[in-house]
């Protein structure tokens, strides 16, 4: 039934990432952080939508902020999104070359959203909108910040990952790390749902 | 690999995986429901805020259920404690941004 050659593909499990009770735990703590994260975001959502329009001498959301820059960003992360998840799929079936070539192109597309966000940054201080100019300015900052830290965190969390199973192989040790990892890649583009919404498209509207 | 092309064979005693189409659907919803607030905001933005505003935070809500559920999984079977976790942190975080929004705009 069975030839010897295939041994390894069929002790691969289907979901390998809660094959073990490690990794079943790893999952489920990683979904509790996550609702500690909505938390944390959304507490500087209400900070941001309470101060929004304090913009004091500064500029307006409506005066610096520009649609195409946001939605050219907005479709860098979503397509990482679908990168990862095409990841994810690739390690079920144990295809590691494609895993790993499709984290790198998520980590790729994190590194475009990171320098594209600097460059935001660095233009709005050119025009007069920084850090202290007003509690709009202050509350945008830490909000979109955040978010950029934890694209950040997870760009340089991705290369690791990536370093870590080219050395040790994927298995049942290494599977949930790099599923829990997608995971979280996954939220941080929903928060910039939000992000996009609530800050660049509100602002906007005024 | 080259030694043990049988394909058929091969297939049917490997575990069922869910192809890639359901996500680029996923992806192509995304995509529109991204379009549809970006051109409301460009079109009527500025001739009907709050009819934009709304409209633009049900686009939003639908985009991340859509990514919730089949990109992070949480339609899948198993997803109880996820869910649980996640509704608890929105409720909580909603009960700060309607604190906050009505403790300076009323």
């Amino acid at each position: 039934m069975s030839a010897p050659a295939h041994h390894v593909d069929d002790q691969w499990p289907h979901e390998p990432e809660k094959a073990t009770l490690e990794g079943r735990n790893k999952v489920i703590g990683f979904w509790l952080f996550l609702g500690g994260e909505a938390v944390l975001f959304g507490t500087l959502f209400a900070t941001f939508l309470a101060l929004r329009n304090q913009i004091g001498d500064g500029p307006s959301a409506a005066e610096l902020f520009k649609l195409p820059m946001i939605a050219t960003v907005t479709a860098i992360l979503l397509v990482s999104s679908l990168t990862s998840v095409f990841a994810i799929q690739a390690m079920h079936r144990k295809e590691v070359k494609a895993m790993l070539n499709w984290l790198i192109v998520t980590v790729i597309l994190g590194f475009c959203f990171l320098g594209m966000e600097i460059y935001e940054f660095v233009e709005y201080v050119h025009e007069g909108h920084t850090f202290t100019t007003s509690a709009f300015s202050s509350s945008f900052y830490t909000l979109v910040g955040f978010h950029g830290a934890h694209v950040a965190f997870g760009v340089a969390w991705i290369s690791i990952l990536i370093a870590q199973v080219r050395k040790k192989g994927l298995n049942l040790v290494t599977a949930p790390k790099v599923y829990v990892s997608a995971i979280y890649w996954h939220f941080i583009d929903v928060v910039w749902v939000f992000i996009f919404t609530v800050v660049y498209l509100m602002g906007k509207v005024g | 690999m080259t030694a043990h092309d049988m394909a058929p064979d091969n297939s049917k005693r490997r575990h069922r995986h869910e192809g890639k189409q359901k996500h680029i659907i996923a992806f192509i919803f995304s995509i529109v429901l991204t379009l549809i607030a970006f051109v409301t905001v460009a079109s009527v933005g500025e001739v009907n805020p709050t009819f934009t505003v709304i409209l633009l935070l049900v686009m939003a809500v639908l985009q991340v259920v859509i990514q919730m559920s089949y990109w992070m999984h949480m339609k899948d079977k198993g997803h109880v404690l996820p869910i649980v976790f996640m509704i608890g942190g929105v409720i909580i975080a909603f009960t700060a941004i309607v604190m906050s929004v009505y403790w300076v705009w009323w």
